[in-house]
């Protein structure tokens, strides 16, 4: 998942690249959000204990509806408009990655299976934990919600990570949230990790800005993809050997992919015989993803009363005190995200600030005296 | 080598009290014209621009420009302990990681030095367009402040509109619902307690009072008040610090949803 230690490395190297916000000031913004990632958080981690979920009547699962429901009620009512982006075809090159991963989930069956004859609570926990899967039903019902909740789902042609991205690149979002850190490889101006964490953890949102996690680093684009890609990512393996800190010290030596390959010690470093970094490498550069107008129109609506409580009560079993409350605050929230920014008035100085700062303000000031007319004061 | 010599040292006190609750931490910009801040609030909906010009120093010295980063609750906690009357120096050397504030006494008899430590202040730097205001309105800064606390208990946003009639503050919440309005009214004793509102255009924007409230606490550094509203930009709420300079609020209006929406 992600790229491997890529956190750490930044945090070290290139710490004017990220800062920690208040997870109220981003109130207004849109954020483009990975909703499969999330659906498969929801289905770990709500309402669960042993092998039991929560369930409506006919016994389909709820979890990643109730996670969703009030993870975004939670956004709405500070402000935030999300967007969120469904997975849709897994390129051909994360299959491998996938196919361990469904390895893994077919072991962990088994050993469920184990633990559930002999009884051990923390195990049974831990492996149903792991045989978690997010169905295309799963994902319809969400699309289902949040369409109820006038949010709006983009359904990507392939990663929804890269979507995010390209959403955030043409300006469509603020910023891309995500616990992945691969947003940032696949080009993400603005990066948030932490946004939807629960409140209760106090955690601050850390921001990201690729720009400067680029000076930071010393890298061009390409270069960082190249690093993130030494470093591990999902599309192929990393080389024996080589952490990021080593990483990072081979493409600032070599400048680039090729030149590490030519140059490094065979012997030390064992390139895997199948290794299709340049196919990666376009993964991340080019990666598929809609960029016209009309599929990436974003609207956010005013909530389907009606619909959210045929849908979340009388099909999957929500208490309708709950749902009504709920309803109640997607609509004030609805008014809070009014409040305008200054940004979206006056633009960021350019570096000489403090020469034009003064000619302007003194140019206003002068004005000022003459309209507002007497100056006697005290 | 900077040394700026403030003899009226209250007014450095009350400056900071008109800040401190808007924004945490600062970089003060000091060039050879003067000694300046602008700040964003940490949800960057209002913006706080301090000029104090040189020539209302007794003693101006700044050998080049440098920009100093501080924490405005310190900063305060610290000149707190000025004497209302006392003569207060900001003093800093080149390169150095701290600035030193000296208050001394009218009579001379008492000097004290506190030294603060600077902070690495990464702020974002607006530049702020001239503009043309649609209306400017000038009223005594205690009925504006009056107005705003007010209101403020009744409900959580004013909507501000200036008509020929003259500028209405209205609000409403879940007791009901108020509205006040301010006439024109230039036949007054003194001049600083005249409404004068100068329209070209008849204006109405939302504000949230919570911003506007904390606004008022620099009405002790000045007796009138200056909004100047367009139906395009931020309000302007300016309180002039007599032949020094002033301090200048920016606030965001609250946008119609439905206008955002129409947008591309």
């Amino acid at each position: 998942m992600g790229i491997k230690g890529l956190m750490k490395l930044l945090a070290d190297n290139a710490p004017s690249g990220m800062k920690e916000q208040k997870f109220e000031s981003y109130f207004g913004r849109k954020i483009a959000i990975d909703a499969s990632m999330s659906i498969y958080q929801f289905l770990i981690v709500v309402g669960r204990s042993g092998t039991e979920m929560l369930t409506n009547e006919a016994g389909e699962t709820t979890s990643h509806l109730v996670g969703m429901f009030s993870r975004t009620i939670r956004l709405l009512e500070a402000g935030i408009k999300p967007v969120y982006v469904f997975d849709g075809k897994p390129p051909d090159l994360k299959k491998q990655e996938l196919a361990k991963r469904y390895s893994r989930r077919e072991d962990a069956t088994d050993d469920l299976a184990k633990a559930t004859e002999s009884g051990n609570k923390e195990d049974i926990e831990k492996f149903s934990k792991r045989t978690v899967k997010v169905t295309p039903q799963h994902n319809d019902d969400c699309k289902k919600l949040l369409r109820l909740m006038g949010v709006p789902a983009v359904e990507a042609p392939s990663e929804a990570e890269a979507q995010c991205a390209a959403l955030c690149k043409a300006e469509k979002v603020y910023a891309v949230a995500s616990e992945d850190m691969d947003s940032l490889t696949f080009g993400a101006p603005k990066f948030l990790r932490h946004l939807m964490d629960p409140s209760s953890k106090k955690i601050p949102v850390m921001e990201f800005d690729i720009s400067k996690v680029l000076e930071g680093l010393d890298l061009s684009m390409d270069q960082f993809i190249d690093l993130c890609i030494l470093c591990g990512c999902d599309y192929c393996d990393s080389i024996r050997g080589i952490g990021p800190q080593t990483a990072l010290k081979l493409v600032r030596q070599h400048g680039s992919m090729e030149s590490i390959l030519e140059n490094i010690n065979k012997e030390r470093y064992q390139i895997p015989d199948d290794w299709p970094y340049e196919e990666a490498r376009r993964l991340f550069k080019e990666p598929l993803v809609v960029t016209d107008d009309e599929q990436t129109e974003l609207k956010w609506a005013a909530p389907d009363e009606e619909g959210l409580v045929n849908f979340l009560v009388k099909e999957n079993g929500f208490n309708i005190d709950r749902v009504t409350k709920a309803i109640e605050k997607i609509k004030t929230a609805k008014n809070k995200s009014s409040q305008g920014r200054l940004e979206s008035f006056f633009k960021p100085a350019p570096v000489k600030r403090k020469e034009t700062a003064h000619t302007t303000e003194k140019g206003a000031a002068n004005k000022k005296s003459k309209a507002g007319g007497s100056k006697k004061k005290k | 080598m900077l040394e700026l010599r403030l003899v009226q040292g209250s007014l450095l006190k009350k400056v900071l009290e008109s800040i401190k609750d808007l924004v945490n931490d600062a970089n003060f910009d000091c060039s050879a014209t003067g000694f300046s801040l602008q700040a964003m609030d940490s949800s960057h909906v209002a913006l706080v621009a301090l000029l104090l010009r040189s020539e209302g120093f007794e003693h101006y010295r700044c050998d080049r420009n440098i920009s100093m980063g501080m924490n405005l609750t310190n900063m305060a906690k610290m000149l707190k302990c000025a004497g209302n009357d006392d003569i207060i120096t900001i003093k800093a050397d080149d390169g150095s990681d701290t600035v030193t504030f000296m208050f001394e006494s009218p009579t001379q008899d008492k000097i004290a030095d506190f030294e603060m430590k600077l902070m690495d202040i990464d702020s974002e730097h607006l530049g702020i367009p001239e503009a043309e205001y649609h209306a400017i309105v000038r009223m005594p800064s205690a009925e504006f402040g009056r107005i705003c606390k007010d209101l403020s208990s009744i409900g959580d946003t004013v909507v501000i509109s200036v008509t020929k009639e003259g500028v209405k503050f209205s609000t409403r919440g879940d007791i009901g619902t108020a509205n006040i309005v301010c006439r024109q009214n230039t036949t007054v004793d003194k001049p600083e307690e005249a409404t004068v509102i100068e329209m070209n255009e008849p204006v109405s924007l939302t504000f949230a009072l919570r911003y506007l409230n904390s606004f008022t606490k620099a009405s002790p550094l000045s007796n009138t008040v200056t909004i100047s509203l367009s139906s395009e930009l931020p309000v302007v709420v300016e309180y002039k610090i007599a032949e020094m300079g002033y301090v200048r609020y920016y606030l965001a209006p609250k946008i119609e949803e439905d206008e955002e929406e129409t947008k591309p």
